[in-house]
């Protein structure tokens, strides 16, 4: 979340999509009721069904699960033609103004220019950069004055400070004009991969017909009402009203007013997840929401810690504080910084602060973390202990590599790898092919008794040969630590109960397998065959007991501390060693800092543990409760909240300021902590997004930064009932990933496979836990499959009756529940009738129902969902299609 | 039922004055529900559960997100899901809480004859003694809104006791505190009418038929809705448009108990007085001849 | 017809002696009044809270609600035993009408004005049909009573009714139980014996139901 739970009780228009947080956020959706009744803000729920949320929503849009981006392209549409936007922010907060390379095609067949057909990829994404040159605002007066209230001022000179430099400025001497040409030559032909210019181009009066607005006005003009209707099914006045109603905020120049943009997994979970969030961050830079209490993109996690996991490298590719795991190309610690240390880039008379610059102080400091004294200057701070990437080891690819053979064990720790799937049947004969499996967890589930999978015959079970161990693990009310929410605030929770038996906690397990994995090391280190043995003996371990090291310990560990007396020249603050950090402001790229996790530097002070704080102050009313946990990064609860304010500082809505520029103080304060240089005057003309190097918010994001284009892009789900109605011969992503294995099929329409299914959670249930729990059991007993009235009427189905679902990868079986909340779809211009299905996840063959049916013989009702699910993932964030696949339903 | 420090309005089943009075504190208190910010999570159904400590009981999919088709004798607390079709087109899936509406002028006690099986307290609390309870199930039929469960084993009728052992501690209902949303709020009764008159005009400008349901027919009552459309409360899963003790109820308690009551006590005097006056019957001595 | 054959007692008595009720008669009227009177008791316990002490005197509310439906299924096995054996004494006849004319003479002792009766008068057959009859009522709304959660939802309206009729029906019988004590205890002297010893005098049989008397005597005066 850019914003956090609470202040969505500060905004006036919320868009719920891809997400149903009163079904699975309920305690977080208070804060939305909130709004409407303290507000009498609207709730939009745009939704494949109408759920819970939508039931408490002011307007529901019915659209086929995948379609989101031409819903939210149409939204966009919606705005530029109606100028539903906050010019000012526009301008000076975004790169609307930016000017794109020449050469840049949009994608009008389906791929952006760079697209290599042969090869099936995108070969030269150099096109995908801004112009270098720097203003090329045309000086006539009309433009200037349309431009004026916006324009951009030169860094002010000392002497100017105070003066009314607000007014309209001087214009500027006209630029030359480099050809466009002329700075491709500059290029190399070859890598180094294209860096962004120093010196960017742009045109404040957004005329120049490659700045970035005119590119997204012409992306975005195919995004009619009729056309998003015939993609998402919506009605196309459905969609009218959702589109009005939402930017209505906007309407005749308000920039008082704010909306939120709400999701969840509902948009992740599709070959192009990424770049749907990325046309809702769009959208809200378009209407100047981001950064703003009641605004923001706001992501609602579907775990407790979900969002610690990630923030602490539960991906694949990134290390604690989202530092990139390095590849092999990084011959030394220099190379890798150099490569992941952004640099700034942008007009030259804007200002940008570029926070990833600290990048070496992050990572020098997380290495020292990682190996203390072992990590030294000499030796590159123990860079060459860190493991390098060289392919993709992403979930999917996990379990495909393991069906190929050469991932040969698995330690299976907090998930349950065979329930979550895509593709259970994959994954279950995966697990068959491995030698060994590690599970922890505290209930026998379908991981670790894959081979007790339906259809699997006790002949069958005798051949597989994996070597299964079942560790007993500790639920997280056996556990302190803390939990990291969706708006990034670590809590601190305490121990309500011991781990039963023998359970032990979890972490207790992991730290006295390493401790038996380093001693081998030790005792063999003089055997030739012992390879790099280093790296393992020389981790950071200073626990009181190691194999048991306290989350205490751990977390002082995270946050980080001094190893040499530190001052700060500018405070006077000094700091001594051994003392823990105030903040990733102190960390130093010379080894005299440590920290595990630059993010949480500040979480566990000398002032004592912040995530513990429970000060229910919140002298604003805004709910921003400042001693309340703690909120990465740096307490701030808002991120971007400069953007809160005009270019002079001043708030958009004075009623809800988080900052503003002090003019006394001659420094940014107010009531959340600036997410900026405190002391930049906006006539510096900082971009408030401080973690690009542009500093600006990105409607086109340049070069690598998405995997499948700058701008998005409407495409089919893999699996689709449906051609592209933009580009039929390129319907689905050209870059998402699916696998080629035998188990890895896809269905038509043509098969069959012509009904649109959707998975989620219940309310009444968690993941695959609480089917072991008898009151979550009696509030939703077994699995069942919404469909609609009118399919069910097709088909001769009641409710109650026992369906058979199918894709081309496997079956599920549940029972029907027919309802009015779902309705038939009309796809296309000749209207083609598409029957939508929805399938809550929770069952599979380990639980209360499960074990009682299987102790009956009954083992038919038995799959786990993501059989069903494909394994083709986003090239972004490798999130597997679990919404919007193909099924057949049949009476079973 | 709890032996909280209540104090006591009306019990069951008894002829004289009502003992316990003076004990506590009481406020007329309320709860309300305002079925238009209900997200149906259930916790409510939950919270009731573990705070009265009834366990799992089995249940069926029953082509609903419905816990159960209705209340149980250990399951007080339901939310009732109704998928409605608007006459504009629009979907309304309303989902209302429903348990005992704590009655002003309550039937099942009215209906009780077993003495303090049935206590209403001052605050408005109607709560039900197991102990006193002798499973007649008169209680059901007094009932306008089916609320008491039998429990044929134990022989006893249970229902929500607005967890009066909680409120008598100065604690609020275990679903209230449960209820994530702020769909539920329990305080005096003037002040939920006034919360809820408050979202009613909010709801005014959308659906012109919202209202607070605090129904008359049975003097109102301690849990009230708010509903989008307080003209069709029978949408809401069976509520009830104007509930009334039932009048055949109202007869057997009120008239029939007294005209028999009096016949009884006219018959005796009757054939007493009968009696007196005219003494017993004679029959004449006739010796006949035998045959 | 029943009840009718002459007692020639080998030694002198008295009075001659008629029987009236068999044994079998007397054994089921007395289980069916010991039954009616725990049925009284009981259900007015739960009629009235002024009458509620009685449960505690009977065992406490729980008791009397199980025992007062098994005592009612005793209570009509006997009624129903009853109807075989007297439904024909029952039917009513042209000297009902004449009774009926007479009931004057017949509250105010005035017997000798009354015309001659069978084997029991208008009276005595209004008590039994208006007990018969009750009882069925009683028996039927009873069971729904008995087992009220088995009601289906959709009938759950009956309820009130049900039990309306059951209490007001059962008033009714009240009324008829106590004419019928009354009378039998404290107004018709030897009509107890009848009951308990199953004879009466041949003059009680004769005053009070002369055309049964002759009928089972063969005497004609």
């Amino acid at each position: 979340m850019t914003n956090g739970w609470i202040d969505i009780k500060n905004t006036d228009v919320m868009l719920i999509m891809g997400g149903n947080p009163a079904e699975n956020h309920p305690c977080g959706f208070k804060w939305a009721i909130e709004a409407k009744k303290n507000r009498n803000a609207k709730i939009i729920s745009v939704d494949p069904r109408f759920t819970r949320t939508s039931s408490v929503a002011d307007h529901f849009v019915q659209i086929r699960a995948g379609s989101d981006i031409a819903f939210l392209g149409g939204i966009i549409n919606f705005i530029l033609s109606n100028g539903r936007i906050n010019k000012e922010y526009l301008v000076n907060y975004t790169n609307a103004a930016l000017i794109v390379k020449e050469g840049f095609k949009l994608p009008d067949n389906g791929v952006f220019s760079g697209w290599d057909d042969e090869t099936k990829r995108y070969k030269d994404i150099s096109t995908w950069n801004y112009e270098e040159g720097g203003d090329l605002t045309p000086k006539d007066a009309a433009t200037f004055a349309a431009t004026a209230s916006t324009l951009v001022k030169p860094p002010a000179a000392p002497a100017a400070k105070g003066a009314a430099a607000h007014a309209a400025p001087p214009p500027k001497p006209a630029k030359v004009v480099k050809p466009a040409a002329a700075a491709a030559a500059g290029a190399p032909a070859t890598p180094p991969p294209p860096s962004l210019p120093p010196n960017v181009a742009y045109d404040l009066s957004l005329q120049h017909e490659r700045c970035v607005y005119q590119l997204l006005k012409k992306q975005f003009s195919k995004y009619t009402p009729e056309n998003v209707s015939k993609i998402t099914g919506a009605d196309p006045e459905k969609f009218k009203k959702a589109a009005d109603m939402f930017t209505s905020i906007r309407d005749k120049g308000d920039t008082k007013k704010v909306g939120t943009i709400i999701y969840s997994v509902g948009w992740t979970q599709h070959t192009y997840g990424a770049q749907i969030i990325r046309t809702a961050a769009m959208i809200q830079l378009l209407l100047g929401n981001v950064g703003r209490a009641g605004g923001g993109v706001n992501a609602l996690r579907g775990h407790s810690n979900i969002q610690g996991a990630t923030d602490m490298a539960g991906v694949f590719d990134i290390l604690p504080g989202y530092l990139k795991l390095p590849v092999p190309a990084d011959k030394d610690f220099n190379t890798y910084v150099t490569r992941t240390t952004p640099k700034s880039a942008k007009p030259k008379e804007w200002d940008s602060y570029n926070y990833w610059s600290n990048t070496p102080k992050f990572a020098v400091s997380l290495l020292k973390a990682f190996y203390g004294d072992a990590a030294k200057k000499e030796n590159d701070w123990a860079f060459h202990y860190l493991s390098k990437i060289d392919r993709k080891y992403s979930w999917a690819e996990i379990w495909d590599n393991m069906y190929k053979g050469t991932v040969k064990g698995l330690m299976a720790w907090g998930m349950n790898g065979v329930a979550i799937g895509p593709n259970s049947n994959k994954n279950i004969e995966a697990l068959k092919r491995a030698d060994w499996l590690v599970v922890c967890d505290i209930y026998p589930e379908e991981t670790s008794s894959f081979w007790q999978s339906p259809g699997i015959t006790e002949e069958e079970q005798k051949k597989i040969n994996t070597t299964v161990y079942r560790l007993p693990g500790a639920g997280f009310a056996e556990k302190d630590g803390t939990f990291v929410n969706s708006a990034r605030w670590l809590k601190w929770k305490y121990i309500a109960l011991e781990p039963p038996g023998d359970a032990r906690r979890d972490h207790e397990i992991l730290a006295t397998i390493f401790v038996k994995v380093r001693e081998l090391y030790q005792k063999e280190k003089d055997d030739p065959k012992t390879k790099f043995p280093d790296a393992i003996r020389d981790v950071s371990w200073q626990y009181v007991n190691p194999k048991a090291p306290t989350f205490t310990e751990m977390a002082k560990e995270i946050n980080g501390k001094a190893l040499a007396d530190l001052k700060d020249e500018k405070t006077g603050q000094e700091i001594k060693a051994g003392q823990q950090l105030p903040g990733f402001a102190w960390l130093k790229d010379d080894g005299t800092t440590t920290s595990a996790n630059w993010l949480y530097c500040g979480s566990w002070t000398e002032a004592g543990a912040q995530s513990q704080r429970r000060g229910q102050e919140d002298p604003s009313g805004l709910g921003i409760y400042p001693n309340y946990a703690w909120s990465w990064p740096a307490n701030r609860r808002v991120m971007y909240n400069r953007a809160s304010c005009d270019l002079n500082g001043k708030p958009w809505d004075s009623d809800r300021t988080q900052v503003k520029w002090n003019d006394a103080l001659q420094r940014w304060a107010g009531n959340d902590v600036p997410d900026f240089k405190v002391d930049s005057h906006p006539k510096d003309h900082m971009g408030p997004f401080i973690m690009t190097p542009e500093g600006t918010g990105r409607l086109f994001v340049p070069l690598a930064g998405m995997a499948d284009g700058p701008f998005p892009e409407h495409y089919e789900p893999m699996e689709s009932p449906v051609e592209n109605l933009f580009h039929p011969k390129q319907s689905s992503s050209p870059v998402a990933k699916s696998f080629k294995s035998d188990k890895d099929k896809y269905g038509t329409p043509k098969d069959g496979f012509d009904v649109v299914c959707t998975t989620y959670r219940l309310t009444e249930h968690y993941h695959y836990w609480t089917k072991n729990n008898p009151v979550n059991h009696q509030l939703v007993p077994e699995p069942f499959i919404e469909i609609s009235e009118d399919m069910a009427k097709e088909k001769g189905i009641n409710g109650g009756d026992k369906l058979k679902v199918s894709s081309a990868r496997g079956e599920y079986y549940g029972k029907a529940l027919v309802t009015k909340r779902i309705k038939a779809l009309q796809l296309g211009d000749d209207k083609k009738k598409v029957y939508p299905i929805g399938i809550p996840i929770h069952w599979a063959y380990r639980g209360i129902r499960e074990d009682r049916e299987r102790e009956k013989g009954n083992t038919t009702y038995l799959n786990p969902i993501n059989m069903l699910s494909p394994a083709a993932i986003d090239p972004n964030a490798y999130t597997p299609e679990f919404k919007g696949f193909l099924v057949k339903v049949e009476k079973a | 039922m709890s032996n909280g420090p209540l104090e006591i309005k009306a019990i069951s089943g008894h002829s004289g004055p009502v003992p316990g009075q003076d004990v506590s504190r009481d406020y007329d208190v309320c709860k309300l529900v305002d079925t238009t910010t209900c997200i149906g999570c259930k916790a409510c159904e939950v919270a009731c559960l573990e705070w009265n400590g009834y366990e799992f009981r089995e249940t069926t999919f029953d082509n609903t997100y419905q816990t159960m088709p209705d209340t149980a004798w250990n399951f007080w607390n339901l939310i009732r899901f109704n998928e409605h079709e608007n006459d504009d087109g629009t979907l309304s899936w309303l989902m209302r809480k429903d348990q005992c509406m704590h009655c002003e002028d309550p039937g099942c006690l009215a209906a009780c004859p077993a003495e303090g099986a049935i206590v209403q307290y001052k605050n408005g609390i109607v709560d039900f003694n197991q102990a006193n309870c002798i499973g007649c199930q008169y209680c059901v039929t007094g009932c306008p809104f089916d609320i008491p469960k039998f429990n044929n084993v134990t022989k006893k009728v249970y229902k929500c006791t607005l967890c009066s052992d909680r409120v008598g501690a100065g604690l609020e209902p275990a679903c209230i505190k449960a209820c994530p949303t702020g769909c539920l709020h329990f305080g005096s009764k003037d002040d939920m009418k006034a919360l809820a008159n408050r979202r009613v005009n909010q709801l005014k400008e959308a659906h012109k038929d919202a209202g607070v349901y605090d129904p008359e027919g049975v003097g109102g009552t301690h849990v009230i809705y708010v509903l989008h459309d307080a003209k069709n409360p029978e949408k809401y899963g069976g509520l009830p448009a104007d509930p009334r003790v039932p009048l055949m109820v109202r007869l057997w308690k009120g008239p029939l108990k007294w005209l028999g009551g009096m016949g009884m006590i006219f018959g005796v005097l009757g054939v007493f007085i009968h009696r007196v006056k005219y003494g017993p019957k004679h029959v004449d001595k006739v010796e006949e001849k035998r045959p | 017809m029943s009840g009718g054959a002459v007692v020639r007692p080998s030694i002198s008595i008295p009075e001659e002696q008629v029987v009236r009720y068999t044994f079998q008669e007397r054994i089921y009227h007395w289980i069916n009044a010991i039954a009616y009177t725990y049925l009284l008791t009981t259900g007015l316990a739960l009629f009235t809270p002024h009458m509620y002490w009685l449960a505690a005197v009977l065992g406490g509310g729980p008791t009397i609600r199980f025992w007062h439906p098994w005592m009612g299924v005793l209570y009509m096995i006997t009624i129903f035993w009853m109807h075989s054996k007297w439904k024909g004494d029952m039917i009513a006849t042209k000297e009902d009408k004449e009774w009926q004319k007479h009931v004057k003479d017949y509250v105010e002792n005035r017997d000798d004005k009354m015309p001659p009766q069978h084997r029991f008068n208008a009276g005595q057959k209004q008590f039994w049909w208006v007990m018969f009859y009750g009882s069925i009522i009683l028996l039927l709304t009873g069971i729904v009573l008995w087992f009220p959660e088995e009601v289906p939802r959709n009938l759950m309206w009956i309820r009130p009714i049900i039990v309306f009729i059951h209490s007001a029906t059962a008033l009714l019988t009240i009324a008829g139980f106590l004419i019928h004590v009354y009378m039998s205890v404290f107004v018709t002297p030897g009509s107890m014996k009848g009951m308990l010893d199953g004879t009466v005098s041949a003059n009680w049989a004769r005053q009070h139901h002369r055309l049964w008397y002759e009928k089972i005597t063969g005497r004609r005066k």
